[in-house]
């Protein structure tokens, strides 16, 4: 049996229902559980430093699989303005020392993305 | 295109099987299965439907959008002065489709039914949700601007503001300014989409001329408004760049050390930003004659560019989410409508307090209400929300870059608010600083619509 299919008849179908997502689940990814309270404070990286933190660029610095102390003394640098910064030292004052502690622990968790630059 | 075998058929089949239950008259066994249905393949809504598929792939997520292709408003101005091309911010939402499972429908949506939790389209579909996103972006208003009312003025003189035609029409118009022609602009009434933006626009049509060799145009905005965001960072920088002079009801937001150390010069500068309490409010435009009629005078122009007040979304103000204002009060929780359960505003249609209506605040927006809308679907405690904003912007080269950041939470009342951090570049910021923003806009521009579409 041969058929053409059109991409808006498959769609109609719910076609792309059945197709796996790629992405992990981040609740899934861990050692331990991603608290919503985790993910809630994390995903707010993801427009500059890639969703779960696995940004294909070369500007940003990629955050999924950074240790947990290294991600906190850079917040902290950054706060304290030790580290000079661009945004990061308005955007780190920002977030509360439990946030900051949440968002390191939820991207440690997360495998490093094995990223080429696309520009 | 592709070529179906046999195997395919029996997938897909089995496909419509699954799909068909969130068709009008589903059955009750199917009911089990939970289905979101987002109105809306922008920012807000495609961030939405892939963080809710990543967060919870059990839940069915539709997309409901007219267009085929994304074409992205931010960054678009760059369009018109050829920095990036149409092509560059079309974006595909193969990746939502074949990547994250997203169901996407090309078609408008022209009725909401709340009592009955579905939505019909103009192509005859009809689609039950357990909750709907809408996320629709903007409508303009010409109505509060005499003579800009007519089709033929509003062809004249265009926006661009929401991607589309309208920048090739503003690329053609700008080549065609005479040498040193003067270009008019006039920003948008608050709250609008992407608060620098219009300025950023002034100034990379300040640079495009200079580029071009003209050794004296004019940018002049007319401006509705006495500041915008990222004024003090942007004022700094075409006093040193496009020998505009501070104005004097704009000192107060110095420290008088810092008005002492502005450029003066004895003549007005390639960008005259004429505020609010200078005159800049436009009182008629004569379209075919491109002059604009301010309160500071009549203003003959070259070009002329206006970004008229806008509202939210066609099918939010029809669909009765908007109130008089014409924005959609929401729970700023959920972004649950205030006016119809089950139903949640994100991104440009929404108030959101203290948070612009920018492409970041929607994405933010989204991610908050796909973890929300899967607690509210598993009956889960809800959570306390925090949301961020980045909005870069041009001075006008390409190595000039600024930015606003905010963190935001709600206050004891439930309104966001920012919290009160620094959130420009510090005063007198050097070149590198700038430059480096640039840097960081340009990266922006891919980090961000990966985040959203990839």
């Amino acid at each position: 049996m041969k058929k053409t299919l059109t991409g808006a008849f498959a769609a109609a179908l719910g076609l792309a229902a059945i197709m796996p997502t790629a992405n992990a689940n981040p609740e899934q990814t861990t050692n331990g559980a991603q608290s919503p309270a985790a993910t809630m404070a994390a995903q707010t990286c993801g427009g500059c430093h890639g969703t779960l933190g696995q940004v294909k660029d070369t500007a940003f610095m990629p955050l999924a699989g950074m240790p947990t102390t290294h991600f906190v003394r850079a917040m902290e640098a950054f706060a304290n303005g030790s580290r000079p910064s661009t945004l990061m030292g308005p955007l780190a004052r920002s977030f509360s020392k439990e946030e900051i502690q949440a968002m390191a622990e939820y991207f440690a968790a997360i495998p490093k993305f094995n990223h080429t630059a696309t520009k | 295109m592709s070529t179906m075998n046999r195997r395919n058929f029996l997938k897909i089949a089995s496909a419509a099987a699954a799909a068909s239950p969130f068709l009008a008259g589903a059955s009750a066994k199917a009911a089990e299965e939970k289905h979101v249905v987002v109105i809306g393949g922008g920012v807000g809504g495609a961030t939405f439907a892939k963080y809710l598929r990543m967060y919870a792939p059990e839940i069915k997520v539709t997309i409901i959008e007219p267009k085929k292709e994304y074409q992205r408003p931010y960054g678009s101005s760059e369009v018109i002065v050829g920095n990036v091309d149409m092509e560059e911010i079309t974006i595909s939402y193969d990746a939502l489709k074949n990547k994250h499972g997203v169901n996407m429908i090309q078609d408008l949506v022209t009725e909401i039914r709340p009592d009955k939790k579905e939505v019909a389209t103009a192509g005859g579909m009809t689609l039950t949700y357990d909750r709907l996103i809408v996320s629709p972006g903007i409508t303009f208003d010409y109505s509060l601007i005499p003579g800009m009312q007519t089709p033929e003025a509003q062809a004249q003189i265009v926006h661009g503001w929401d991607a589309g035609n309208q920048l090739e029409t503003l690329t053609k118009q700008l080549q065609a300014v005479p040498v040193d022609g003067t270009v008019v602009l006039v920003p948008p009434p608050n709250p609008y989409r992407c608060p620098p933006g219009p300025y950023e626009r002034a100034g990379l049509i300040a640079q495009w001329l200079l580029n071009r060799g003209d050794k004296n145009p004019k940018v002049i905005i007319l401006d509705p408004k006495d500041g915008f965001t990222t004024d003090v960072t942007m004022l700094q920088a075409w006093n040193r760049l496009y020998g505009m002079n501070l104005p004097k009801p704009f000192e107060k937001n110095y420290k008088p050390e810092e008005v002492a150390t502005f450029k003066k010069y004895d003549k007005p500068g390639v960008i005259q930003w004429i505020m609010a309490t200078e005159g800049g409010r436009v009182v008629k435009v004569d379209a075919a004659n491109k002059i604009v009629e301010a309160e500071a005078g009549v203003f003959k122009a070259d070009m002329i560019t206006i970004i008229p007040p806008l509202k939210a979304g066609k099918i939010a103000i029809e669909a009765g989410l908007a109130d008089k204002s014409g924005w959609c009060p929401v729970n700023m929780k959920t972004f649950e409508s205030k006016i119809h359960p089950f139903i949640h505003v994100i991104g440009d249609s929404c108030i959101a307090g203290e948070m612009p209506k920018s492409g970041y605040s929607a994405n933010s927006q989204a991610k908050v209400v796909a973890l929300q809308v899967k607690a509210l679907l598993n009956n889960q405690p809800l959570n306390e929300v925090v949301l961020q904003n980045t909005c870069y912007a041009k001075a006008g080269p390409n190595d000039y870059g600024m930015f606003v950041a905010d963190v935001f939470r709600q206050n004891p009342e439930g309104v966001l608010k920012r919290a009160q951090q620094p959130r420009y570049l510090p005063f007198n910021a050097s070149t590198a600083q700038f430059r480096l923003s640039a840097v960081y806009l340009e990266a922006w521009m891919q980090s961000f619509t990966q985040d959203i579409f990839s």
